[in-house]
């Protein structure tokens, strides 16, 4: 959801090292000495890390996190039905004997250090804000799990969905709205995945109100998709005030996590 | 006297219509129609409920401190509302909405009936009322967290204060026959209630039905209030405020209040949802709060001062 992506792109420690370290994955993995293809036996204790596990090396799963199976956040959910999981808790994790343990850098603080103090390598990933990121942390866990061909494979489909994307002459405005009136802003990935659909993002990224975004009405709405269950938070984005904006409702699980499937997302704005 | 209160909710009506989320301007269509207009008819209609609401408890508890949010009619209201709400009942079947609104108050009202029946002194009928609100708190902060929307829980405030943001006219429109009704049978209830201001015994002797009088205060107020609960949450204190300011221009006579009640009530709760919308303005906040923090804000310290006054 999106608080979650927006504790993501506040780096609690890991962000900054990233900005400055653009292959931190990748370093990371030589300083911690992985040889390729070390890792078969591998426990994802995030929702990102899971998506990515499970499109590079469904083979290698010990567990992933119970995220992985809401079709609402997870890209993966109808695989992930038939995969064990594990809750982010040292014993549940240490009991499955993983060779490799992959995290996010928020979240399960304190558990990881337990399981890094027990001499389990632990792999906490960033999380990419555009695609030349993805490409990056796609490379850096195929080589960490020992499938570059897969990753490679990947971001080929990957690259060649955004370079179908139609070409505008007329770059219209978008605004992507969140539940409690949040936007994209720049350097946001939904930002990226407007760019890549030829969109220019109307907002700062700041906070907006029903009525400011009446005030300036974009080209293109751009909304989470429904809920099955409501709250007030996501009734707001089908008020019927804004019945009269063209809106795209974009599943949230796109643009949760960075991926390969962002794309996708980008294919959905373009249409 | 009745004029001068209607035309100042006339003046009210259209300031609240210029009125937007820290702006003050006349706004073009569709804001004007499908976000302002929605605000401002469930203020008037919320706070009409709670003030006649209010008037009409105090009248017939004999009780100064009676007020449906403090008595926790407004809480299980909110309640029955967020049952119906969160689990998509109000998604396939709009009604469901105002209907949990109008069961929760409903239990609640009935709830204080049996209880007041049963022992009539003040102070142990609001601490009664402090006992259900906590519990309908209670509830509501469980059934917040046991929805299956993840945003769900965030909204507490939302339903404890209370708000008027963002609403729409069909919510308006759900809310508005129970609100009418309610209103009617508590508008009707003045000789009833002036006789009651003599005591249950007089009252009876006087050939006025009491027990009858009491269950169609208790029902007018679940109308009232119920309803408008399940659209705009527990505004708080509207209702305990508006009998006081009104005594001293109306008189002390029960009956004298329940039409200029409605009135002040909705007045007042424009006032304060003005004031919100303005709080961006002045205050570093990205959005208006909302509108029950500033009713609560203001009519906490009114209660003090009844409190005081009714001391020993």
């Amino acid at each position: 959801m999106p608080p979650l992506r927006r504790l993501g792109g506040g780096g609690l420690g890991w962000g900054p090292l990233a900005r400055r370290l653009p292959f931190t994955a990748a370093l990371l993995l030589w300083a911690m000495g992985f040889p390729a293809c070390a890792a078969d036996h591998v426990v994802s204790l995030n929702l990102c890390t899971d998506q990515m596990l499970l499109l590079l090396a469904p083979e290698k799963i010990a567990a992933l996190s119970p995220l992985s199976r809401d079709p609402a956040l997870s890209v993966v959910a109808p695989q992930a039905a038939h995969l064990p999981v594990v809750q982010a808790s040292a014993e549940a994790v240490l009991r499955l004997h993983p060779d490799l343990i992959l995290a996010a850098p928020f979240g399960a603080q304190a558990t990881l250090a337990l399981l890094a103090q027990e001499g389990l390598p632990v792999l906490r990933i960033d999380l990419p804000a555009d695609f030349t990121g993805i490409r990056q942390q796609t490379r850096a866990l195929a080589n960490a799990l020992g499938v570059p061909e897969r990753g490679e494979a990947l971001l080929a489909a990957m690259d060649a969905t955004l370079a179908a994307l139609p070409h505008r002459d007329h770059a219209p405005h978008a605004v992507a709205w969140e539940p409690r009136g949040l936007t994209a802003g720049p350097g946001s990935l939904m930002d990226a995945v407007m760019r890549a659909a030829g969109l220019i993002n109307a907002s700062d990224g700041g906070h907006m109100g029903l009525e400011a975004l009446l005030q300036h009405p974009p080209d293109l709405l751009i909304v989470p998709a429904t809920p099955e269950f409501p709250s007030l938070a996501t009734a707001l984005l089908d008020h019927p005030a804004l019945a009269a904006l063209r809106r795209r409702a974009i599943p949230p699980a796109l643009t949760i996590c960075a991926g390969p499937f962002t794309a996708q997302a980008a294919v959905m704005l373009a249409q | 006297m009745i004029r001068r209160l209607a035309l100042l909710l006339a003046l009210l009506f259209a300031a609240s219509l210029l009125i937007g989320d820290g702006i003050v301007a006349l706004p073009h269509g569709i804001i004007l129609a499908q976000v302002r207009l929605p605000r401002t008819l469930l203020g008037v209609m919320v706070g009409g409920g709670l003030g006649l609401s209010g008037a009409v408890l105090q009248g017939a508890l004999r009780n100064p401190l009676a007020d449906p949010g403090l008595l926790g009619i407004t809480g299980t209201a909110g309640l029955g509302a967020v049952i119906a709400f969160y689990w998509g009942l109000a998604a396939h079947f709009a009604p469901a909405l105002p209907i949990g609104g109008l069961l929760g108050a409903a239990i609640g009202a009935g709830f204080l009936l049996g209880f007041a029946g049963r022992a009539p002194s003040g102070p142990s009928l609001i601490l009664a009322g402090v006992a259900v609100s906590a519990i309908a708190a209670a509830l509501l902060a469980l059934a917040l967290t046991l929805a299956p929307n993840p945003f769900a829980l965030a909204e507490i405030t939302f339903w404890l204060m209370g708000g008027l943001g963002d609403r729409t006219l069909s919510q308006v429109a759900l809310a508005a026959l129970p609100i009418l009704l309610g209103g009617a049978i508590l508008l009707r209830l003045g000789p009833g209630l002036d006789a009651l201001s003599l005591g249950e015994d007089t009252a009876r002797s006087l050939g006025v039905p009491v027990s009858r009088t009491l269950h169609q205060a208790a029902m007018g107020t679940a109308l009232a209030v119920g309803a408008g609960a399940s659209v705009a949450g527990a505004i708080g204190f509207i209702g305990l405020v508006v009998p006081h300011l009104l005594r001293p221009w109306f008189g002390e006579r029960p009956g004298a209040l329940l039409l200029p009640a409605p009135l002040a009530g909705a007045a007042l709760l424009l006032v304060a949802d003005m004031l919100v919308r303005l709080a961006p303005l002045v205050l570093p906040m990205s959005a208006a709060p909302p509108v029950g923090v500033l009713t609560a804000l203001l009519g906490a310290p009114f209660l003090v001062a009844i409190a005081r006054r009714a001391a020993p």
